[in-house]
């Protein structure tokens, strides 16, 4: 170990908050679990007097430990977020999702509060919906499905993360529905990407312009078309198009993105996997203008791309709290995979890594995850840290 | 000792059936479907169900995650579906007449828990 800090000391640590975690989340199991073997409390007839109980307010939480080499560990309130919705009518339907990450908003810290979706449906028929107002990105499997019991993992995906910038939302209006077939789609016109926040190693993530009032001269068009007419499989394709140089009127930038995924269960077994590469046109010239203006070019790409394959295994058919599934994923992501003419790719960021761990359901709406993630890259001179994150996920 | 457990056997095997009747079975000459329906994050599968006018369709409902909810829009059902592997919903369904009948999940169960949707369609013989 090249640093200072030992790995005795970290791992002791870390062994002391996995204690902590699953002493307060196996306690409370125990009586949920005495509740659920009563032979005849799961099964429901069709009567409206048996109507879920739904409260005002959904949500979920993601609570971690991230131990990186060499680092201190950290303790992470991430995601406290809240979801509200409301009937109209049978046709006219709203849903807000708020989301806190974090914990604490101000100047000193890496805080957010983001209103992450708030739209109105308006349910027309199976084939054909609008929606309008704050929009998830239909793009990929995590940015739509990111409730921290359905992916393996503490942290989401890489891929997901600095190739499809989850979560990725803004402002927009479009389409949805079903085709026959098993088909459906989403079809919308959001507010574009702004490319002076594109960077070398995250992509595109921090030029979204998050619905704070978001340039609209030209609205991105994005869309996905998904297959779920099989049971226990799921095939999307999905893309997003749209300018991204408004910033700067000499700057003729644009990004297009195109994604496919899968996922597949048998019995207690799942496969998935995402594809997702983007062409980001005009870096040449946003490189050498965000030079001009701050000093440093962000030697942004004009290809990013990344993959992800992930399987996972439910050790045991038995209910909630003894739900222990296990997984690995290979994940491979580049955010310098092709450069504009006259600039390097920072080999650093042309990354690849190994996710191995278990989640362990105490509900079905709690997951209790240890992973450990061996990061690599193709530099030879910058390492890449491997992590130990242990996370208590739920939704409510 | 025979007699008396064959007739103990008649008359539990009545009671059974009585039972049977009571619960809503369906009417002498009525055919009966059963479908298994999956509801997930955020899909039902299958999301079309097809049945010939004059069937009673029974839904079995179960999650692979969280509770959902399972309402057919207009027909007075509307249940919980359990969690995964907490047991399933059982929807009883007479399809008097041709139409399409929607249904949807009811319990808020995520960021796309308006796209959980799917139709009966009930047809002609």
């Amino acid at each position: 170990m090249p640093n200072s800090k030992s790995a005795d000391s970290n791992g002791g640590r870390f062994l002391s908050a996995l204690a902590l975690i699953v002493a307060l989340v196996v306690t409370p199991s125990l009586g949920r679990a005495q509740e659920s073997e009563s032979p005849d409390a799961d099964s429901s007839s069709s009567s409206s007097d048996s109507a879920p109980s739904t409260g005002p307010v959904s949500g979920y939480m993601d609570f971690h430990y991230n131990n990186r080499e060499r680092e201190d560990g950290v303790l992470d309130f991430h995601r406290f977020v809240l979801l509200f919705s409301h009937s109209f009518t049978d046709r006219l339907r709203f849903v807000a999702e708020l989301e806190l990450e974090h914990a604490v908003v101000s100047n000193e810290t890496d805080g957010e509060l983001e209103l992450e979706q708030a739209y109105v449906d308006f349910l027309i028929s199976r084939s054909f919906n609008v929606r309008a107002g704050m929009l998830l990105a239909p793009v990929g499997i995590i940015n739509e499905r990111h409730e921290p019991p359905v992916f393996h993992g503490v942290e989401r995906p890489f891929v997901d993360t600095v190739i499809i910038p989850t979560t990725w939302f803004d402002t927009g209006v479009g389409l949805h529905g079903e085709l026959r077939g098993g088909f459906r789609y989403r079809a919308y016109a959001m507010a574009p990407l702004d490319a002076t926040g594109f960077s070398a190693e995250e992509g595109i993530r921090e030029g979204r312009q998050k619905g704070a009032q978001s340039n609209a001269g030209s609205l991105a068009a994005t869309g996905r078309l998904e297959y779920v007419g099989t049971p226990g499989l799921v095939l999307g394709t999905s893309f997003w198009s749209g300018d991204a140089g408004f910033r700067d009127l000499r700057l003729d930038a644009g990004v297009t993105m195109v994604e496919f995924d899968g996922r597949f269960k048998l019995g207690e077994l799942e496969a998935r996997g995402q594809y997702a590469h983007g062409f980001l046109d005009g870096m040449g010239d946003l490189n050498a203008s965000r030079q001009r203006v701050t000093g440093v070019s962000p030697n942004v790409a004009e290809e990013i791309r990344g993959f992800y394959l992930e399987g996972s295994y439910f050790l045991s058919p038995r209910p909630a709290p003894r739900e222990v599934a296990v997984f690995l994923r290979y994940e491979n992501f580049d955010t310098q995979y092709r450069m504009p003419a006259g600039y390097q790719p920072l080999k650093e960021f042309d990354r690849d890594a190994w996710v191995v761990g278990l989640t362990y359901f105490p509900d079905p709406d709690i997951a209790v995850k240890l992973d450990y993630t061996v990061l690599r890259n193709q530099s030879s001179v910058i390492d890449a840290p491997n992590a130990i994150n242990v996370g208590l996920g739920w939704w409510f | 000792m025979k007699g008396t457990t064959r007739r103990v056997i008649m008359v539990l095997g009545a009671v059974a059936l009585a039972l049977a009747a009571e619960s809503g079975s369906p009417a002498v000459g009525q055919e009966r479907q059963v479908v298994e329906v999956v509801a997930e994050r955020f899909t039902f599968t299958p999301s079309e169900i097809r049945v010939p006018v004059g069937t009673t369709l029974e839904l079995r409902v179960r999650s692979d995650d969280t509770m959902h909810g399972f309402r057919i829009v207009g027909a007075n059902v509307n249940v919980a579906v359990p969690k995964r592997r907490q047991g399933e919903a059982v929807v009883l369904f007479d399809a008097t007449e041709v139409g399409r009948y929607r249904f949807e999940c009811s319990r808020l169960c995520g960021a796309g828990h308006n796209f959980m949707r799917g139709e009966i369609v009930v047809v002609d013989r």
